[in-house]
């Protein structure tokens, strides 16, 4: 009985321990084939097309990770061979950067630049509430007023 | 003065997004025309066993034209080049050039039928299971043709259907025809 039970327990064990490792290959496949692009497709993932060659690079994948190669490795290997437009987010580095940081910068520059003008604005609606009436302005508001008021 | 800077940046602005969408529609390349990564770099190695039941590695054909053709038998251009491709066959391997055919994502079955069909009588041998040599090679459809100069190195890869003068000039070039 208590052997059955140790036996069980170490079964459940290396169980456990197997399904979690297939789950994780899995779901390496499944973000590595969201990263590239397939080839015959527009605008899909490798992940999302059931295209032929997307099926065989889904397999392709899960092979290279089963021989041990890094996520890195898996995305060169088809760098190499189609080039850095089979990745669906160019790599961060040389002329690249410039893609990632620009829409950043861009949003920067526009805020500081809104930022910039609110502030002149303020102060130019201030000045002009702080402005004295010349006594020309009050003689025509008052005309103004009276003309208004004999319409009533 | 201010006023000015910010006219002149806003217009310089929208000409360079016109600018931008005028190139993509008129001048940009061929959404079709995928960039190799290989050109000029040295083909990959591959054993194959042909349909016919000979082994067949690219490594034997050092020193002559290779002319890679990766085609498939539900394919309406591969259908298309079919004949072409063993007319040229024809033409140029008893002058040293080689044809290979690959059939990629298909069944054994039908690429046979599609073989006996076109009467295609060069090398022709199916792709593993996991497409492993047009994988290698960045295949991204069928037909799709890869040029292997005598040395080795992938001259030219060309998508879709194949013509003669493509393959005329670069047989003729590799062996100084």
């Amino acid at each position: 009985m208590k052997f059955s039970i140790v036996f069980s327990f170490w079964v459940l064990l290396f169980a456990g321990f197997f399904l979690h490792a297939e789950e994780s290959i899995n779901d390496q496949v499944r973000r590595l084939a969201h990263e590239l692009r397939c080839p015959t497709c527009q605008g899909l993932s490798v992940k999302e097309s059931e295209a032929g060659i997307a099926v065989n690079m889904k397999l392709k994948i899960r092979n290279l990770l089963e021989e041990g190669k890094s996520e890195e490795e898996v995305l060169q290997y088809f760098v190499d061979r189609y080039g850095e437009w089979i990745l669906r987010n160019p790599q961060k580095k040389g002329f690249n950067l410039l893609l990632w940081g620009l829409p950043g910068v861009v949003t920067l520059l526009a805020i500081i630049l809104f930022f910039f003008s609110a502030k002149k604005w303020v102060v130019r609606s201030e000045k002009t509430r702080e402005r004295e009436l010349s006594e020309e302005d009050k003689v025509q508001i008052e005309k103004d007023l009276e003309k208004f008021n004999s319409l009533q | 003065m201010n006023k000015r800077v910010y006219f002149l940046v806003g217009f310089v602005f929208i000409l360079s997004v016109l600018g931008i969408f005028y190139y993509g529609l008129f001048f940009s390349s061929d959404p079709k025309e995928i960039p190799s990564a290989l050109i000029g770099k040295k083909a990959k190695p591959f054993t194959v066993t042909t349909f016919d039941g000979r082994k067949v590695s690219l490594d034997q054909f050092k020193g002559q034209p290779v002319i890679l053709n990766f085609w498939a038998s539900w394919c309406v251009s591969c259908r298309n080049e079919a004949r072409l491709l063993e007319k040229l066959h024809r033409m140029y391997t008893p002058m040293g050039a080689v044809f290979i055919g690959i059939a990629i994502n298909d069944k054994r079955v039908d690429s046979l039928a599609f073989i006996r069909k076109y009467g295609k009588t060069y090398m022709t041998a199916p792709d593993d299971a996991m497409g492993s040599i047009s994988l290698d090679y960045g295949v991204s459809a069928v037909p799709e043709t890869f040029f292997i100069d005598k040395a080795g190195i992938i001259q030219h890869k060309h998508l879709s259907e194949i013509n003669l003068e493509l393959v005329h000039e670069f047989v003729s070039k590799q062996l100084a025809l």
